[in-house]
């Protein structure tokens, strides 16, 4: 068991290596090196040599690619992702809070609508083609394929312009407290949670109705065994063993890709600093944000690996 | 907890049951079926899949699957009226008075939970125990059916347990708080021939030393030769036949039981002679094969004990050679091996002498036409996008080089030969019963016109009076072409029928060899004896009055 944890650790920080790596490859090796990228061409025409190559000294991009490449992995390690080319502050600096605040956004969904779609999910299988069912299919098919701006948009048109309860966008700054800046995000929390519950409602439902048609809750049945007991003790830990990567990735995906919505509620998430990031030419921000949003993803896989292999026995040999 | 014996446990009369499916049509799967239980006594259920055995197993717990409705008779089980009877009352039944025990126990127990949790929880649940009075009697029930060290083996999961002791876990939370009834459905499929001997011992045991009544559903005539009184024969939902297990098997009345017994039991009879192997066609030396293991991350390191190991093989020409062996036995591989799909780790492999590549994809085209192979499951072995006749015809264009008319003369001669007409011609595999997909691959394999046919367990996934007649009529074809088969079974009964010689196969070693008369008569090795014991139990039943002593003879082999 221990072991098993173990060699999954190791892998997630080796998968978080080659991923530095490739970030790295990709952002820096590709043609043009970072003031490229930074500056247009008519720009770098208007600076004068010396200045280009001091400029480049500063930057380190005189060095050797593998140096860098150093260097990054290096900074990665330390949270030093060095400075921005223009303003000279340093990235982590800039990225801190709004990485903080995507967390807590995606974290204050998922809080809601873990439980929320636990009982959901388990509702439609247990009553399985019934009206519940067809209910929450539908209801999910809607919820999850209307894009996020739509919905995002109807509710401000709703609950901001038509019976103005809630603001349309967020009035807290970057750095508020956790509790302030959610207070103020009512609107941008409902139109992540419609889709997350959707999503999550569907993937416990399949998982569920797997768990309930198998041979032991037959078994179980044929003895007397108390519904309730058959379906929390015995199916639904059966049920989420297999979600469980589903949900990593779903979480991962809240925390580095909600991007619209932080767009139209202006959330001073981490995407709008990516969005800016890119616009603004920083590759070293935009390279710090590939990193945190890689970090995250693969952390909440070896959680959801872990948590496996606490749920089934089966998984714990080697 | 013995009833009076005036009061049956189950009394049947006139039960049909049906399956509606999504459009609203019904179909009947237990047709008017009547029969009783006195409390303490045992009933075998037989029949061949499909004929309602399983559904009518499940109804005595007042249980139906999704879509299945009682539709019309009674069903009283210990003086409830199941087919009516409020959700409250069947439940009080279950487990209590009646229990079951199902056919796949690994599959039937909760993989979270330890096992010994899993039998507390019917103590708690069901009869109110507290945790500690639960627990002393788990411990206690476990080492009554058998389990070594109880306690251990109570802190286990599922998957950890063999599938013997996997059996012995459900039937003790079937019996937890000893109901009147127990209804065992194929409790011995997924066993092997020793440890099902030694659970059928168990259930006799428990069945005398507890009083429970029996219902034994199986589709295997001789478990219910020497665990049941009395025996039911199904077909298509109706009881065709039905008396004590004595009678039934040794006159049998009517002509569907007799199929069945002679499908499953018949060792009667001469076993065709073994011919003197002056003319080996096929010779094989040192057979082995291993299963690696392991990944990136790991040393790759082959199994402990390998699939195969060193097996010699000789193949007389027009001869039947038959293997058998128990699952994981290895015959398999070594089927897959002959074939060229898996390649040997060793040893050598030759065709009248010469030498052949060990993968079918170095061979020489003549060489993959001369040696052929029948599979399991014929369904997934034939193209589903292909019809019948394309099948058949493309080993005849391919190795023969024949046109598209020709080929097409040929391939509707061989399937005709194998007694489907030129009706079958453009249909789908999906459009075919299992037995006519099996003829459809067997007539693909001699389009080939091999010198060496390889079957393996052609007719494992048939059903009893089908698998009789595809066997007729490959065992004319392989006459009328002189072809030398390898026949791979678990089944003596297709041996006995087929094959000259035999070679017995245990964990990837040849533990017997000989002609199949000689074998059959006088096994050497204790394993072929208890695998022949074991399926020969009704033919005894002809000439041995008790059966439970072969039970005791059985488990002393084993």
């Amino acid at each position: 068991m221990l072991i098993a944890a173990l060699r999954r650790v190791l892998l997630s920080v080796i998968t978080l290596v080659m991923l530095a790596v490739f970030i790295f490859i990709a952002t820096e090796i590709m043609p043009g090196d970072a003031l490229d990228v930074s500056l247009s061409a008519d720009e770098i025409a208007m600076i004068p040599p010396e200045r280009l190559a001091k400029m480049k000294q500063d930057l380190g991009l005189d060095r050797p690619a593998h140096e860098r490449l150093l260097a990054f992995l290096n900074g990665a390690i330390t949270l030093d992702f060095g400075k921005t080319l223009i303003s000279k502050t340093p990235v982590s600096a800039i990225i801190g809070y709004p990485l903080r605040n995507s967390l807590i956004l995606a974290g204050a969904v998922l809080l809601i609508a873990i439980p929320l779609a636990l009982a959901i999910g388990i509702a439609a299988a247990f009553w399985k083609g019934r009206a519940v069912d067809h209910l929450v299919s539908t209801g999910s098919i809607i919820g999850y394929s209307i894009p996020e701006f739509v919905i995002g948009t109807i509710l401000v048109m709703l609950f901001a312009v038509a019976w103005p309860i809630f603001p349309a966008t967020i009035t807290a700054s970057t750095r508020d407290p956790a509790l302030t800046l959610l207070a103020s995000s009512p609107l941008a929390v409902a139109t992540v949670l419609i889709g997350s519950i959707a999503y999550l409602a569907r993937l416990l439902r399949t998982g569920m109705v797997d768990a309930l048609a198998s041979d032991f809750v037959e078994r179980l049945r044929l003895t007397g065994i108390p519904e309730w007991r058959i379906v929390f003790l015995h199916a639904l830990p059966a049920a989420v063993v297999p979600s469980l990567t589903a949900l990593a990735l779903y979480a991962a995906s809240l925390v580095s890709g909600i991007v619209v919505v932080e767009l139209v509620f202006a959330y001073p998430g981490l995407g709008q600093e990516l969005v800016r990031g890119v616009t603004r030419r920083e590759v070293h921000v935009v390279q710090a944000i590939a990193l945190c949003s890689a970090a995250v993803v693969v952390a909440l896989n070896l959680l959801a690996d872990l948590a496996i292999l606490m749920l089934d026995p089966r998984t714990r040999r080697a | 907890m013995v009833q009076p014996a005036s009061e049956p446990i189950i009394r049947c009369s006139g039960l049909s049951i049906g399956y509606v499916d999504g459009i609203g049509a019904t179909t009947r799967v237990v047709d008017h079926v009547s029969f009783l239980l006195e409390p303490g006594h045992s009933i075998g259920i037989v029949g061949e899949s499909g004929s309602g055995k399983s559904t009518l197993a499940r109804a005595l717990l007042g249980y139906l699957r999704g879509g299945g409705r009682f539709l019309g008779g009674q069903l009283e089980i210990d003086g409830v009226e199941v087919t009516s009877a409020a959700t409250a009352s069947i439940r009080a039944l279950r487990g209590l008075r009646v229990a079951m025990v199902p056919q796949n126990p690994l599959a039937s127990l909760t993989y979270h939970i330890p096992v010994g949790r899993q039998v507390e929880e019917v103590l708690r649940a069901r009869r109110g125990l507290l945790r500690l009075e639960a627990e002393q009697r788990t411990v206690a029930l476990f080492s009554e059916m058998g389990l070594p060290d109880p306690e251990i083996i109570g802190r286990r999961f599922a998957h950890q347990l063999s599938g013997g002791q996997r059996q012995r876990v459900v039937i003790a939370a079937a019996l937890a708080c000893d109901p009147a009834l127990l209804v065992l459905d194929e409790p011995t499929t997924a066993l092997d021939k020793t440890t099902e001997a030694q659970v059928l011992e168990l259930v006799q045991r428990l069945r005398s030393q507890r009083g429970t009544a029996l219902v034994l559903v199986t589709h295997d005539l001789n478990v219910v030769a020497d665990t049941c009184e009395r025996v039911i024969v199904m077909k298509d939902g109706c009881i065709v036949e039905q008396g004590p297990v004595t009678t039934v098997f040794r006159r049998p009345s009517v002509d569907y039981t007799k199929t069945l017994l002679d499908a499953s039991l018949d060792l009667t009879g001469d076993a065709p002679s073994a011919n003197t192997l002056a003319d080996v066609l096929v010779n094989a030396e040192k057979l082995s094969f291993s299963y690696g293991t392991g990944g990136w991350f790991k040393r790759p390191q082959r199994q402990a004990r390998p699939t195969l190991d060193r097996v010699d093989l000789a193949l007389g020409r027009g001869e039947v050679l038959g293997v058998i062996g128990e699952s994981g036995s290895g015959k398999t591989t070594l089927g897959l091996i002959l074939a060229g799909l898996l390649a040997s780790d060793q040893g050598a492999l030759a065709l009248e002498g010469h030498s052949i590549a060990m993968v079918a994809g170095k061979r020489r085209p003549e060489m993959r036409r001369r040696i052929q192979m029948v599979f399991q499951d014929p369904l997934s072995s034939l193209n589903p996008r292909q019809t019948v006749l394309a099948a058949v015809m493309r080993p005849l264009r391919l190795f023969f080089g024949l046109n598209r008319n020709a080929a097409r003369e040929k391939a509707a001669s061989l399937l005709s030969d194998l007694g489907l007409g030129p009706e079958y011609l453009d249909r789908y595999p999906r459009q075919l019963s299992g037995g006519q997909q099996q003829r459809v691959a067997i007539a693909r394999a001699f389009a080939a016109e091999p010198d060496v046919l390889i079957c393996d367990e052609i007719t494992s996934a048939l059903d009893a009076s089908v698998a009789g007649q595809v066997l007729e009529e490959l065992n004319a074809m392989r006459r009328r072409h002189g072809t030398s088969v390898i026949l791979i079974t678990h089944d003596l009964a297709v041996i006995w029928r087929m094959a000259s010689r035999v070679m017995v196969l245990k964990d990837g070693i040849v533990i017997e060899a000989g002609s199949t008369g000689d074998v059959f008569a006088a096994p050497k090795d204790p394993y072929t004896a208890a695998l022949l014991s074991s399926a020969t139990r009704v033919k005894r039943l002809n000439e041995e009055p008790t059966p439970s002593s072969l039970i005791n003879e059985i488990a002393h082999v084993a």
